[in-house]
């Protein structure tokens, strides 16, 4: 399988508190396409730290993170943001929509930053948003949905643009458990049928019951690395 | 580039309160900047109306050295070099106002003082200037009658009365003694008291030959179809008469203590008002900083998902666009017709400061003006200051941590 992420002697030191702060340590992984991967580990323990580098929001303080043959910790600020735009899907914990948008151009709006044309832009969001069940919801504005199908919507829209992979940082933690099955059925279905990558970080079982990889960081370094055969 | 101004405009109305407040302050600047400077304006306006119907006209023609040294020696030549060269342009004057003017020793039997004598085409001064309108007793003179006109505070100070004769004694042409006695066939009232008690007034033909200056004025007022072709018409007519006799001068050069004054107040006016726009600026100001905190977050997601921040700042210069336009277009809209109405309806004034209006020759209301300008440089003005205040966010989106922003 293609190798998505290569990071190698990844690093992280956070000099602007009274003491540093090593988020990350020596993290050498790699991510094979169509990965299923939760992130785990006790709070502080750099998970979000290591999706926030993985994903170009920050930089690492040493090391390599290799996406695409390309190594995104020398990109600069510029490059970075058109890199995650074409290559990178986020789900957040606070599902983050805009809400003076509707359903249908929160999906469409990373499209639309890519400059894909209007009716292709309409194509793909209403199928994704029918392949996360809101097929009815096109027009409905993020206030007027539940947290569930907020989720769901954020889903679509880090799909949307078909990116490499999808960090989801703790996506199911504002979820009731419905909710949470629900979404993951989805997330879980697209990963097996589009062969999308997806790396969690979370501290919710029933995500990690679902990952077919498991990752643990202890303070900042990899404890653990579990492969499962799941379906 | 249209969902980005959707995503600006929906936004505006996220918090309907706040941007009813923010494009509310804008739109109070404007209406009364608007207001203000109408007032101020119509009131210049005004004045300037007065300085030039009751003094010096439009423009004048005057003897080279006369403006500087005004003496009857310097007396111009109302000959055929200077109502050739006005008659080139009669498309652009209305009507001219000659005039010959002196000061004279005026008596009556054992009573003397100083008056100012003005020899004057009757005819012309009243459509100038009204000036039949201020007699009160008698009637006006027309050019073939030899009689005088005086202000009513010469005939008081004279004991003059109508039919009674004021002998007056004064200066003529080039050394000319300027001697004479007139009949008193009117008594004209004017505000100003040293009008009231200085003026008297012959036919321009007899205070001619009063002076001992037949053919020669002290001024040519030319008044004016169109004020703003003042300037351009002082160089052409400038061109058709000789310069080491003749010269023009608008009233600014005529009356420059009274520009001097109007410069003066407008910078006061101009500091109260950016007192005002520096008010409003902070009004909006303070909206646009809670309306930032509010959506860091927003931002922070919006540039982790990637949209650049370039974009993002756009959108944020877009809203204060919007709000700015909304505001200023409500401003216009609501001062237009207040001040329309004042301009309509001037407010009478009472009391002194009525009483100080007449003594300037003013009438006594506080007058507005709708002149186009007020309202483009007024809605211009709180439109750059807003967009001033807008780069605020611009800038704090180009600085902004994404990753702490996407965590608050």
């Amino acid at each position: 399988m293609k190798t998505v992420i290569k990071t190698n002697g990844l690093s992280k030191t956070y000099t602007n508190t009274a003491v540093p702060v090593h988020a990350l340590k020596n993290v050498t992984l790699e991510f094979k396409e169509g990965e299923f991967t939760a992130i785990v580990g006790p709070s502080g323990s750099g998970k979000t730290t290591f999706l926030n580098v993985i994903g170009g929001l920050d930089k690492p303080t040493e090391g390599h993170v290799v996406i695409d043959n390309v190594d995104i910790a020398t990109m600069k600020e510029s490059q970075l943001f058109d890199f995650r735009l074409r290559h990178i899907g986020f789900v957040f914990q606070a599902y983050n929509l805009i809400p003076v948008l509707t359903a249908m151009e929160n999906v469409s709006f990373i499209m639309l930053l890519q400059k894909q044309s209007k009716r292709e832009m309409e194509k793909r969001a209403k199928e994704m948003l029918e392949q996360v069940g809101l097929s009815d919801k096109l027009d409905i504005r993020p206030s007027q949905l539940s947290g569930g199908q907020q989720q769901r919507v954020a889903v679509a829209r880090a799909l949307a643009s078909k990116p490499n992979f999808v960090l989801a940082d703790e996506p199911t933690a504002n979820l009731d458990t419905e909710s949470a099955f629900n979404l993951l059925d989805i997330m879980a279905r697209l990963n097996r049928e589009e062969n999308i990558t997806l790396i969690f970080s979370t501290h919710d079982q029933r995500v990690i019951d679902r990952a077919r990889r498991v990752i643990t960081l202890v303070d900042g370094a990899v404890d653990k690395d579990e492969h499962f055969e799941r379906n | 580039m249209k969902m980005l101004l959707t995503l600006a405009w929906r936004n505006l109305w996220r918090k309907k309160r706040r941007t009813f407040i923010t494009t509310s302050s804008v739109m109070f600047a404007v209406v009364l900047a608007i207001g203000l400077m109408s007032m101020v304006n119509g009131m210049k306006q005004q004045m300037t109306r007065s300085i030039i119907s009751n003094t010096t006209g439009h423009l004048q023609i005057q003897d080279v050295l006369y403006h500087d040294e005004p003496t009857m020696d310097h007396a111009m030549d109302y000959g055929e070099e200077v109502r050739g060269g006005i008659a080139k342009y009669e498309d652009l004057i209305a009507y001219t106002v000659p005039r010959i003017e002196g000061f004279c020793l005026a008596s009556k039997e054992i009573s003397s003082r100083g008056v100012y004598v003005m020899g004057v085409l009757p005819d012309k001064e009243d459509r100038m200037n009204d000036l039949s309108s201020r007699l009160t007793e008698g009637r006006m003179f027309t050019a073939d009658d030899g009689f005088a006109v005086v202000a009513e505070g010469v005939a008081t100070q004279l004991d003059l009365a109508l039919g009674d004769t004021i002998v007056l004694l004064g200066q003529g042409f080039q050394g000319m003694t300027a001697a004479g006695k007139y009949k008193v066939g009117g008594i004209l009232e004017f505000p100003l008291p040293e009008m009231n008690n200085t003026l008297v007034y012959l036919p321009l033909q007899t205070a001619q030959n009063f002076f001992a200056a037949p053919e020669r004025l002290n001024r040519l007022i030319l008044m004016l179809k169109d004020q703003s072709e003042a300037d351009e018409l002082v160089l052409k007519i400038q061109d058709e008469l000789d310069q080491e006799w003749y010269t023009l001068k608008t009233w600014e050069e005529l009356m420059p203590d009274k520009l001097a004054a109007f410069e003066a107040r407008d910078a006061q006016v101009r500091v109260f008002a950016w007192v005002l726009y520096i008010v409003a600026g902070f009004g909006i100001f303070g909206t646009i900083i809670t309306m930032m905190h509010e959506r860091l977050r927003e931002f922070g997601i919006l540039l982790s998902i990637g949209m650049k921040r370039s974009q993002l700042a756009g959108v944020c210069l877009v809203e204060t666009v919007f709000i700015s336009i909304i505001g200023v277009i409500t401003g216009v809209v609501a001062g237009f017709p207040i001040v329309y109405y004042l301009y309509r309806n001037p407010i009478p004034l009472a009391d002194d400061l009525a009483d100080t209006m007449i003594d300037f020759g003013l009438e006594p209301y506080m007058s507005f003006s709708i002149d186009t300008g007020i309202f483009v440089y007024q809605a211009l003005t709180i439109f750059f200051i807003a967009l001033v205040v807008g780069l605020y966010p611009v800038r704090k989106v180009f600085r902004l941590d994404m990753i702490s922003a996407a965590r608050k």
